[in-house]
């Protein structure tokens, strides 16, 4: 009984997503805009040996990428749990990291590494750890403390507490994240390969875009989709397997020991510098070639002091506007579509179990690699753009939201419901209270995954913003520009990052006390 | 009661714990917890009786004072594996079955496993054939007596049991208040008991220390100098549960002119 309830209402909805899917392309047909089911399914089956090699090689590259950032996140949430006071250095260094624009790590790994498969290994890696580190660290710490209080009773310290308590405490949540890094590598192992690999789905995509071969475009696509959606159910059914329960969804921060007075300056001013000396050593070590290994130094000069500054400066500027027309609208309304399909879906409870399994599927889709095919179907401007930065945040945000809403307090409702108030009240009196904490945890975790879609768009279609200034400064070896891009845009990225932790924590302090206690 | 050669002696000297905030949980305290013997800390809800425990087992640093076992810290003791505790709640982990919470505390305290001490222990609180279970499937009550039976694998010297009964249904507690005392006090356990119930505490120990609304002061001290196992309907029973019940009653008023201050 259990098995056909829960495999019902996905099988339903996978159906009826490849019934519309044939709708539309049918509607559409001759429209060079949407391949249909059997166009994509002929596609595959006359070009299997094509598909077959590059789809071996991406996975081969993300699957390397997802083990290697995988153990890196795992080792460095045990670090920060062996010596807590690294905790907040840690997250704030790997966070520095995730906002990296993969764009412009992309083809300054190329040059560093030349050709090969390394490029698009790390930056699947670099894809997949701050999705893993952020849910093991949070699970690390959600440990009663008395679990942590018996080990102490018998004179055991950290290791131990790691050991028997924690570690296994923190597996659901290490599921969960390895559930979320699964399409992350495979998109990271595919935006490697845009940057100029050799084979690979990515390589396909940038040549079958170039033909506007649609029906290959969407095989891809399609292929991509389906290997990230097996791939999640499969670390989906293992987490059931060993756990005998659901991981979680909600994959909010940790925060280390709260800051006060001199310290809540020092621990950001402490991570500046960590940054910039670790940027400054990395380019020092031998090999780098300064031609286009650009320190601290020089790319403050190319800003500031070189005679082109002050154009360099401008063409900043330009292309950050230009973005932010893109991003803003998209990030609003990929937050606002989101927790209004969740509240929808929560009033009208029967439609959840038919959304629910699709949109949990979709989350899986890497979607900059369906980036094409948005572009394709609401064109080069605007509204294509706008829309992959929404899809990419609205995902994650309705799956959020719609956990969140669960967790409103069952007394509480037990008390509306005595007094027979309706769905309406209860959604605005509780349960739209008890999903803000859930939202705003999206909203800070998609700021990194909206701008890595707005520079994906920007480069490979739309030619404007800094996406593709990045790309173009990569391709005539501008390298002062290039890093100039990657600073703008990874200060930008984690700023905004701290803006919405800083919104989230004056109203989480109303609605979720607990959660910004330490 | 006389001192049983090796037992622990556990003493506070000018104990006090404040916390953050200015909450004073417990006012400097002098007090020497005999060998081998079992005390009773009886005293109003959150006047510090847990973190006097807390205390005694580390957990806890004072802010002043000390707490010396046979002259060492706590901290040196906990690493001896010395000390053992129920806790209020039973914090089982979730994902080991009974048996497994029990051998833990061995591994723990790194001491041999042994499977026929921790299978007899889990006999002893009544909980036999529910070895492979996991703590979900079991009652309140029965996570509670798989605590004991944790507390007890590692034969400890010293003993601290907070509230270690709440939850038990009054049949159970009966039965285990006659047959648990045994098992520590042939090993000659320093025990610390901490109870609501002043039934409680004149069935189990040898001593009642009652302690004063918050900070936890020392009210009285009594002696119980009753056989074991213990007829609640006794002459002497009654009159102890009396004395405890006034004792904790004057606390209470002693303490009341403060609290209006």
């Amino acid at each position: 009984m259990m098995r056909v309830a829960s495999v019902g209402p996905p099988l339903l909805g996978g159906v009826l997503l490849l019934i519309g899917w044939g709708a539309l392309a049918a509607v559409l047909r001759g429209g060079h805009l949407i391949a249909g089911p059997a166009e994509v399914a002929g596609w595959i089956t006359a070009n299997p040996g094509l598909l077959g090699r590059a789809l071996g090689k991406t996975l081969t590259n993300a699957t390397l990428g997802f083990l290697v950032g995988n153990l890196v996140a795992m080792a460095l949430a045990g670090v920060a749990m062996i010596w807590p006071r690294l905790l907040n250095l840690i997250s704030g260094l790997a966070l520095v990291v995730f906002c990296l624009p993969l764009i412009a790590t992309g083809p300054i790994l190329r040059v560093l590494m030349g050709p090969g498969d390394g490029p698009q290994i790390v930056l699947a890696a670099l894809a997949v750890y701050y999705t893993t580190l952020i849910p093991l660290l949070t699970g690390l710490r959600a440990t009663p403390a008395v679990w942590l209080d018996l080990v102490h009773s018998y004179g055991r310290g950290r290791w131990s507490e790691l050991i028997h308590v924690r570690a296994r405490t923190a597996l659901p949540y290490l599921f969960a994240g390895l559930q979320i890094a699964a399409p992350a590598a495979f998109l990271g192992a595919m935006v490697g390969e845009f940057t100029g690999a050799e084979q690979g789905m990515g390589v396909l995509t940038i040549r079958f875009m170039r033909a506007l071969d649609v029906p290959a475009l969407w095989a891809i696509a399609v292929a991509a989709a389906a290997v990230s959606m097996v791939v999640y159910g499969a670390i989906g059914a293992v987490a059931r397997m060993v756990l005998h329960d659901r991981p979680p969804v909600i994959l909010s921060p940790p925060r280390g020991k709260p800051a006060s007075g001199l310290s809540r300056l020092s621990q950001p001013a402490l991570l500046i510098a960590a940054v910039l000396v670790l940027w400054w050593a990395g380019m020092a070590l031998p090999g780098m070639n300064p031609f286009f290994a650009k320190s601290p130094q020089d790319v403050l000069a190319a800003l500031t002091t070189a005679p082109q500054a002050a154009a360099t400066r401008d063409t900043l500027w330009t292309a950050l506007t230009e973005t932010a027309v893109f991003l803003l609208p998209g990030y609003v309304a990929g937050l606002m579509l989101g927790a209004g399909l969740a509240i929808a879906l929560v009033l009208v409870p029967n439609l959840s179990t038919l959304v629910m399994p699709i949109a949990v599927a979709l989350r899986s889709v890497p979607i900059v690699t369906t980036a094409p095919l948005i572009v394709l179907f609401l064109g080069r401007g605007a509204l294509g753009t706008i829309s992959l930065v929404a899809a990419m945040v609205f995902f994650p945000t309705l799956v959020a939201c719609l956990h969140g809403m669960r967790q409103a307090p069952g007394q509480i409702l037990d008390v509306f419901h005595i007094y027979a108030a309706g769905r309406l009240r209860q959604m605005v009196h509780i349960r739209v209270p008890a999903m803000l904490p859930a939202f705003f945890a999206a909203a800070r975790m998609s700021v990194p995954a909206a701008i890595l879609a707005v520079t994906v768009v920007e480069w490979l279609t739309t030619g404007r913003g800094l996406g593709s200034l990045m790309a173009l400064s990569a391709s005539v070896s501008d390298y002062n520009m290039l890093w100039a891009a990657v600073a703008v845009v990874t200060t930008i990225s984690a700023l905004c990052y701290a803006g919405v932790a800083v919104i989230e924590r004056r109203i989480l302090s109303v609605y979720a006390p607990e959660q910004v206690r330490p | 009661m006389a001192e049983i050669q090796g037992c622990a002696r556990i003493e506070c000297t000018g104990l006090g714990k404040s916390f953050p905030g200015g909450l004073r949980a417990v006012a400097p305290l002098d007090v020497t917890f005999q060998p081998g013997a079992t005390t009773a800390l009886v005293g109003p809800s959150g006047c510090g009786k847990s973190t006097l425990l807390r205390l005694i087992a580390g957990l806890e640093d004072p802010s002043e004072g000390k707490v010396l076992i046979d002259d060492l810290p706590p901290s040196r003791q906990t690493a001896l594996g010395a000390i053992s505790v129920a806790f209020q709640d039973p914090s089982l982990l979730p994902w080991l079955t009974v048996r497994a919470n029990v051998a833990l505390a061995r591994k723990l305290a790194r001491q041999s496993p042994d499977p026929t001490l921790v299978d007899e222990l889990i006999g002893l609180v009544g909980l036999s054939g529910s070895e492979k279970t996991r703590p979900a499937a079991l009652s309140g009550g029965m996570r509670q007596r798989a605590a004991i039976a944790r507390a007890l694998a590692t034969q400890p010297r010293i003993l601290l049991l907070d509230e270690p009964f709440g939850a038990v249904d009054e049949l159970t507690r009966r039965q285990l208040a006659r047959d648990l005392p045994p098992l520590w006090q042939s090993r000659g356990t320093t025990t610390l008991l901490v109870t609501h119930s002043i039934h409680e505490a004149v069935t189990l120990a040898d001593s009642i220390l009652v302690l004063s609304p918050r900070p936890a002061r020392i009210v009285a001290d009594i002696a119980v100098p009753l056989p074991h196992p213990r007829d609640a309907h006794g002459a002497d029973f009654r009159a102890l549960v009396t004395r405890t019940s006034k004792a904790l009653a004057q606390g209470d008023a002693d303490n009341a002119p403060m609290a209006a201050q």
